[in-house]
């Protein structure tokens, strides 16, 4: 922690030296001639706070004359509780924001529409012409964002880069066992009986774990190969849309198929056995006790363990493949990036200074100001080259993770701005970026997202009424089927007529009128 | 009227005057009382209203019962009240008289050294975080490297995956918590035992009765009063089944006799943020339980004239 603060100090120290060289250069970024405080509410991810201290904020302060002071405090370990509370006390602060457990999009409409925050259409076309351009660009976002009454109310921390999750394989047991890496949904069964059966990690043991999990979403994934979906989004059990209608992918014929097949395939022991109950840290156990086979992860975080556990498990080569081809003979991916994290800013309705801060807002989404929260700052972690940031090595060569370090001084947080995927490509291991590249080759392979959509009042009321339940219900089911305590085909049926009891067309119908309010018009 | 009301007062003034250092000696526990429990109960009108944080408890419109009838048609929050009652019954059918039965095996114990060792040991559980024993059950009953499977297995059974099969929950959950509590509790009834009169057990002995007949016809008579006191307290918490150890314990296919209505009122109430709803399903589970304690203690007084008020 010293050592962390010490060196905190001395990036401070370094922003400070190169105020007198920049200046000159600052005129076009300088919002108010003189320094303007404003006072913000930011907690996020359960422990950490905005703070002006970060070498980035205080960069941002210097080129633009806004202070950010922040009043969250970080007595509370829980950033909704945070929220919750500065909302309960109606005493708000200019800047309202966060990242929060199950986001705040829905958060920020709510409250914008009963007058917490002010509606930023009129502001960002008058005083923000970065934000302007960008929603020009990019129309989804600003859909996504927009409340029923059609106001936005909050700027979006807004990811870049396509593909999140893929297919993972040790490669090196296929070659063992002499096979070819799976094409479609037959070669995969043999593929994974294999894993069961014939011993790959050649402990003389029957140890093996063909196909294993660790979150939730990712448990019965393997559905995909019977061409059904497990989540419109990235949120888990969310719905999708079909040609312009609302459908819960829990609910399709293809569903039916997909979960009773993977039931067999439980039975059969190609799936962990403790597939809904092992948790997050299920990748390492499995892998490194050399014995699960397959997953559906991150690229990212997933390519590491072949590199780290290289001494630990002689041989390991754990790589992503593309998704085998369904019964259909089709190839998709059913996750990717979201298109809008629900996380970001709103300006409250006691700003006494809205337009001072659309500016600041504004300015994240400016060149400088993306770079400068993507990269952190100039001559200290990143040099350009050719008109293009580059991480300095000695970021890149870091025991820390490069995510790690920049959230250290303020980069790469979750304020309302514009990631840069090259600034997160550049410290991709080469397998997950030769995945990636894999993915991105096949055409198609990405399923549309379902962005979400904004309830008025009325419509939300219902949603809330039906919709806990439903899910509860659709989960519970889910489950027992896959641990084969009923059977799909004898229960189907029953399955139906309850979701419809427990009011399934009466959330789909609100959310179907939401949605074509919403996106109707494109 | 008038005078009997001002003779009521001054009794009061003259109760204060005599016995001031008693309540002085209160009066932290009252204001205590006063400010934490009696002052948010002003917060209960949540459940009538439909709340939004930000405009404030005087702010949100009243809906009158409307959160309660949609409590009441939810199906889930139906059965997670079955279930509720169905584990607290249970508990206290398996659970209630194993503390008696340890206090009673105590008191039998003659050397002190083991004794005071096996109580101690008995009482341990009861200081471990709920989530540490989580964890230990979760890992006992692993279908692949859980103890108890492991002998299963060893003896020719199939491995049974309990924490996912519906019909195993309630088992695990009392089962692990008379594990957890019942050492602890027993110290209520080990004190009501060291206060039972010596000269009985004495004329007893003279009389030649048994140990078993000196349990029966003593020890337990004796505290009886102690029994159904914390049997009235039990029943008060029939409708209550503590939220954090079904939560680290549950599973969506155990929904069916897991799901109680404190894990039913986080998932709806807080993590999807409907403070109201969560305040009408506290608010419907306290006035069954108080329905319930002041049954019980009616009941209670007319049959041993034993009674908490």
């Amino acid at each position: 922690m010293r050592h962390f603060r010490k060196s905190l100090t001395l990036l401070a120290t370094c922003a400070f030296l190169q105020v007198g060289t920049a200046h000159a250069q600052d005129a076009s970024t300088k919002i108010v001639a003189n320094p303007l405080e404003l006072t913000i509410h930011f907690h996020f991810r359960d422990k950490y706070v905005y703070t002006e201290n970060w070498p980035v904020e205080k960069k941002a302060a210097e080129w633009t004359g806004i202070h950010v002071k922040n009043v969250a405090s970080l007595a509370t370990s829980n950033s909704r509780d945070a929220f919750n509370l500065l909302m309960a006390s109606g005493n708000l602060p200019d800047i309202v924001g966060g990242d929060v457990t199950g986001g705040l999009k829905d958060d920020f409409i709510r409250y914008g529409m009963e007058g917490a925050f002010q509606p930023l259409d009129d502001l960002i076309a008058e005083h923000a012409p970065n934000l302007k351009k960008f929603f020009d660009e990019h129309p989804v976002v600003r859909q996504t964002i927009s409340a029923p009454d059609g106001h936005i109310y909050f700027i979006p921390y807004v990811p870049e880069g396509e593909y999140s999750r893929a297919w993972f394989i040790r490669k090196d047991w296929l070659e063992k066992l002499g096979l070819k890496e799976p094409g479609n949904v037959d070669e995969l069964y043999t593929v994974l009986k294999a894993f069961r059966e014939k011993d790959p990690n050649g402990n003389g043991k029957k140890d093996e774990v063909p196909y294993f999990a660790r979150e939730p979403i990712e448990a019965v994934r393997l559905i995909n190969m019977w061409d059904a979906r497990v989540s419109g989004s990235e949120r888990y059990g969310d719905f999708m849309v079909e040609n312009g209608k609302i459908v819960h992918p829990w609910t399709t014929p293809n569903y039916k198929t997909g979960i009773s097949k993977v039931a067999q395939w439980f039975k059969e022991g190609l799936i962990d056995t403790e597939i809904f109950t092992r948790g997050a840290r299920d990748r390492e156990y499995m892998l490194g006790n050399n014995i699960g086979g397959m997953t559906h992860d991150w690229f990212a975080s997933t390519s590491n363990y072949t590199e780290a556990l290289k001494d630990s498990v002689p041989g390991i080569n754990f790589a992503p493949m593309l998704p085998p081809k369904t019964v259909s003979g089709k190839r998709f991916e059913d996750s990717r990036r979201a298109t809008v994290q629900p996380a970001g800013w709103a300006i409250s309705y006691s700003n006494k200074h809205p337009v001072e801060t659309i500016k600041y807002f504004d300015f994240w989404f400016s060149e400088k100001g993306r770079i400068l929260s993507n990269w952190g700052i100039e001559g200290v972690n990143y040099d350009m080259k050719d008109g293009k940031p580059l991480y300095k090595d000695s970021v890149l060569h870091n025991p820390k993770p490069v995510n790690a370090q920049m959230w250290e001084i303020g980069a790469g947080v979750p304020r309302g701005y514009w990631a840069s995927y090259p600034s997160e490509e550049q410290w991709t291991n080469k397998m997950a970026l030769d995945g990636i590249a894999m993915y991105k080759k096949e055409p198609g392979l990405l399923q549309p997202e379902f962005t979400g959509v904004s309830m008025d009042a009325k419509e939300r009321a219902t949603y809330d009424k039906y919709w806990p339940s439903l899910l509860t219900y659709m989960t519970e089911m889910q489950q027992t089927w896959v641990l084969g305590a009923q059977d799909v085909a004898a229960s189907w049926d029953a399955y139906q007529a309850r979701l419809e009891q427990l009011g399934l067309s009466k959330v789909i119908k609100v959310m179907q009128t939401a949605y074509d309010r919403q996106y109707g018009k494109n | 009227m008038t005078s009997r009301m001002t003779h009521y007062l001054k009794g009061i003034g003259e109760d204060l005057r005599r016995d001031w250092q008693l309540y002085l000696l209160a009066l932290p526990m009252i204001v205590w009382f006063l400010l934490f429990l009696y002052k948010p109960m002003e917060g209960l009108q949540i459940a009538f209203k439909d709340f939004s944080p930000f405009r404030g408890i005087a702010g949100s419109p009243w809906v009158g019962l409307e959160n309660f009838r949609t409590l009441l048609e939810d199906q889930i929050f139906i059965r997670a009240f079955i279930n509720t009652i169905t584990i607290s019954g249970l508990g206290l059918i398996f659970a209630f008289p194993v503390p008696i039965i340890l206090a009673l095996m105590f008191n039998e114990l003659q050397n002190e050294f083991g004794r005071r060792f096996s109580q101690t040991i008995v009482y341990l559980p009861h200081f471990i975080s709920v989530v540490i024993v989580a964890g230990i059950v979760i890992n006992l009953l692993s279908p692949t490297t859980g103890v108890i499977n492991l002998i299963l297995s060893s003896l020719g059974f199939e491995p049974v995956y309990f924490l996912t099969q519906p019909e195993w929950f309630r088992s695990v959950f009392i089962g692990s918590n008379i594990w957890k509590e019942a050492g602890f509790e027993s110290i209520v009834y080990l004190a009501a035992i060291a206060g039972v009169s010596p000269t009985l057990y004495e004329s007893a002995r003279v009389d030649g009765a048994s140990r078993w007949q000196m349990i029966w016809r003593i020890t337990l008579p004796c505290i009886l009063p102690t029994i159904i006191i914390m049997l009235i307290i039990r029943i008060g918490n029939l409708v209550e089944v503590g939220f954090e150890y079904i939560i680290l314990l549950y599973q969506p296919a155990t929904y069916s006799t897991a799901d109680v209505v404190s894990t039913y009122v986080y998932r709806t109430g807080l993590q999807g943020t409907q403070y109201d709803l969560a305040t009408a399903a506290g608010l419907f589970n306290a006035v069954i339980a108080f329905a319930l304690v002041f049954t019980a203690n009616r009941i209670s007084r007319k049959v041993s004239s034993t009674s908490l008020w």
